[in-house]
């Protein structure tokens, strides 16, 4: 069994009876390494349709757990369970619960970094007063405001206000948190959190595999909120030289927000500078200054400055990437594609309103992006198989294209695969609109394909 | 993908049961198990088919079964027509499994264990009915008409399921309104099988509950065994276990009934 991983959060989705031999049975070794080479920054079993497990059951995911943390500092454990099954884990792990409990998967996405609704009401309560600590915390570095119940006598009393709160936490327990970097994105900067020292650790705890692929799919703009770092050592000096020395091959900007150097040597802000960092006080500085962030590339990607051909590989293997999309479009809207026609240029989109996009970069033994441009009717059929009704909601539709675009990557990689061509991936990123999607690949050329899916024109770009 | 016009071919293309079936289903059903066993000897592919199951551990019998009068008279009435069922039910089955790990031996041992466990649990509900007996035979048809239907996209299939978690019967149900257990219930009629195998093979996909009570009982009991046969290890390598959705809070009222019958601790 594989995880599937959203927003960052791998979920394994058992169901039925999990005695030893299921366990084993489920989760292979393969499996395993599977899910270490995902990188999730969480990583939980979910026991919803779980109806009976044993210790020897739960085993084997906790040995996976050990395994996954061990690799990637990946916050793991189990989710969506009721009470009785809550008092069994505790009690098979009485005395060694490094992993976490959350009685929900919304509730687990609280505790990741990557979740994106921030701000929640939450009233939290655990009979252990550290546990209660910890998950104040943890919740408000990732923007929430938690409320603490310090009794169950005052939890019952303040869980009784209708609508106070967004979330209630119970039965949640918080083991090993993953140390990873935080990161989210707000509009095209992408932000990380970094926190008290930072050392030589910081090379583990960043993730620059994601890093990476956010300056390939056109990310330009990453600032570190560095309010809560009290120092800074030599080693994280150079690591973050070295990352801005490679961000400025993408005409990259990494910037620094709230760092203060009453305890990190004031040269060290020079090295930096030197290295192209900048500094700024207030994340409001960056963030609400329109004129500053178009300059520092986060409200446009034109200013790549490495604009490359298409080469003869990517063009041979052009028809491996429309046969995925085909089909995966087919696949998802149950429609015909007919292919109307093709040619290499500039990309040119007629139909610009009620238009969405996508894209998803590829990198490895050939690089480029394959971009989706589609009308909102074929994304919101595509959401009907996902999520079994119609919607209008914007969110819930890009996040479902998004998905689309992964199971897009995921074919052209397996089709290039039985090709002998080795890509990894980069993480999908969607458009609300056509212009933010001009910005970045207005002047690239590519191959541009158009489609037409029960009448409705769809458009393939492939683009280095 | 799949549209409803590929599942009405393949409603369609499914051969109606045997003449040599239906006749031997006719005598079973009016008690003659001997004319029954006669009828049946001329089917040779049933004659084995009887063997092999009948002769699995799970059946229990200390000597080899070889011949069908011997069969039939050992199994009884409803229980022959229990395995008849099966032998239909098998001959649906593809020669090469493309979706599922699985094999004859494997498909076989499926019906064998699930048979025997609903014996079981029919007789701890007290309930003597050989219809009622024979719904399990139907059962494993959502497993083939799953092979049948998603074979050609196992790898898009299975990489949709790599970004969302959703089950083989809700697909089938979003694209096309119809489900597994749908078109189940098309082979049961075509095959002239009685009416409530189809309304308790309905009920237990766990997603309709029927509204007569007596149904929607066999349909939780026969839910949650198909689910507790399916996290045996073979049939999670054989990755049965999530093709279809479990549903947990359909079976809550007889899972401890469920666990006491089943010894499970």
């Amino acid at each position: 069994m594989r995880a599937v991983v959203k927003n960052g959060v791998g979920v394994f989705n058992p169901q039925g009876f999990l005695d030893g031999a299921a366990s084993n049975a489920i989760l292979s070794i393969e499996d395993i390494e599977a899910t270490v080479a995902q990188n999730a920054d969480m990583v939980l079993v979910s026991l919803k349709k779980v109806i009976f497990f044993n210790r020897n059951g739960l085993d084997a995911f906790v040995k996976m757990f050990h395994k996954v943390r061990a690799a990637n500092h990946t916050t793991v454990g189990f989710c969506d369970y009721d009470f009785k099954k809550y008092e069994a884990i505790t009690k098979f792990y009485k005395d060694d619960l490094s992993f976490s409990l959350f009685k929900t998967h919304e509730v687990a996405t609280l505790f990741s970094s990557n979740y994106k609704n921030q701000n929640k009401n939450i009233l939290l309560y655990s009979e252990d007063k550290s546990q209660r600590a910890a998950m104040a915390i943890e919740l408000h570095d990732n923007g929430h405001n938690p409320i603490i119940a310090q009794t169950q006598a005052e939890f019952d009393e303040k869980a009784k206000v209708e609508n106070a709160y967004d979330i209630i936490i119970t039965e949640t327990y918080l083991g090993q948190m993953g140390q990873k970097v935080a990161t989210r994105v707000t509009g095209n900067a992408i932000i990380y959190t970094v926190s008290s020292f930072l050392d030589a650790e910081i090379g583990n705890t960043f993730n620059i595999e994601y890093h990476n692929n956010s300056l390939n799919v056109g990310f330009r703009l990453f600032i570190f909120d560095a309010y809560k770092v009290v120092s800074m050592n030599v080693h994280a000096l150079n690591f973050f030289s070295k990352l801005s020395t490679s961000a400025a091959e993408y005409n990259a900007t990494i910037c620094f927000v709230g760092l203060n150097f009453d305890k990190t040597p004031k040269e060290f802000k020079d090295n930096l500078e030197d290295s192209g960092i900048m500094f700024f006080e207030q994340m409001d500085d960056i963030l609400q200054d329109k004129e500053l962030l178009r300059e520092l590339g986060a409200s446009s990607a034109a200013n790549i400055k490495h604009k490359r051909a298409l080469n003869k590989i990517t063009v041979t293997e052009l028809p491996n990437f429309i046969d995925a999309t085909v089909a995966t479009i087919e696949m998802m809207t149950n429609s015909q594609a007919i292919k109307e026609s093709a040619k290499v240029d500039d990309i040119h989109i007629e139909k610009r309103e009620n238009t969405i996009a996508s894209s998803i970069g590829f990198y490895g033994d050939m690089d480029g992006m394959v971009v989706l441009i589609f009308p909102k009717e074929i994304a919101k059929k595509a959401c009907e198989l996902l999520i079994g009704e119609e919607t209008d909601d914007t969110e819930l539709i890009l996040d479902t294209l998004a998905e689309l675009v992964n199971i897009v990557g995921g074919k052209v990689k397996t089709l290039l695969a039985d090709h002998h061509i080795s890509v990894d991936i980069t993480l999908p990123r969607t458009y609300l609109d056509i212009s933010s999607l001009l910005e970045i690949v207005q002047d690239k050329k590519g191959v541009q394909v158009d489609l037409s899916f029960n009448n409705d024109k769809f458009v393939f770009f492939l683009t280095r | 993908m799949i549209t409803k016009e590929k599942i009405d071919y393949y409603i369609e293309k499914i051969p109606p049961a045997p003449k040599a079936l239906k006749e031997t289903l006719m005598h079973l059903n009016s008690g003659d198990l001997v004319k029954a066993a006669t009828v049946a000897k001329e089917d040779r592919a049933l004659n084995n088919y009887l063997k092999v199951l009948v002769n699995k551990p799970i059946y229990g019998f200390k000597n080899e079964v070889s011949e069908v009068s011997q069969i039939f008279g050992i199994l009884g009435v409803s229980r022959s027509q229990q395995a008849v069922y099966n032998y239909m039910l098998s001959l649906l089955s593809p020669s090469k499994w493309v979706l599922f790990k699985l094999n004859r031996v494997v498909f076989y041992n499926l019906q064998a264990d699930l048979s025997m466990n609903w014996k079981k649990i029919l007789e701890y509900l007290s309930i003597e009915d050989k219809d009622i007996l024979s719904a399990i035979s139907l059962l494993p048809a959502s497993i083939i008409v799953s092979e049948a239907l998603f074979a050609e996209k196992k790898k898009d299939v299975t990489l949709l399921r790599t970004v969302h978690n959703i089950d083989l019967n809700t697909i089938l149900k979003r694209l096309c309104g119809v489900d597994l257990f749908d078109i189940s219930q098309s082979i049961a009629q075509k095959w002239e099988m009685a009416e409530n195998i189809s309304s308790i093979i309905q009920a237990s996909s766990g997603v309709k509950p029927a509204n007569d009570a007596e149904i929607n009982k066999l349909g939780k009991w026969m839910h949650l065994l198909l689910f507790y046969t399916l996290s045996q290890p073979r049939y999670i390598e054989a990755e049965l276990n999530d093709f279809i959705d479990f549903q947990i809070e359909y079976v809550g009222d007889i899972y401890e009934d469920f666990s006491k019958l089943m010894e499970i601790s």
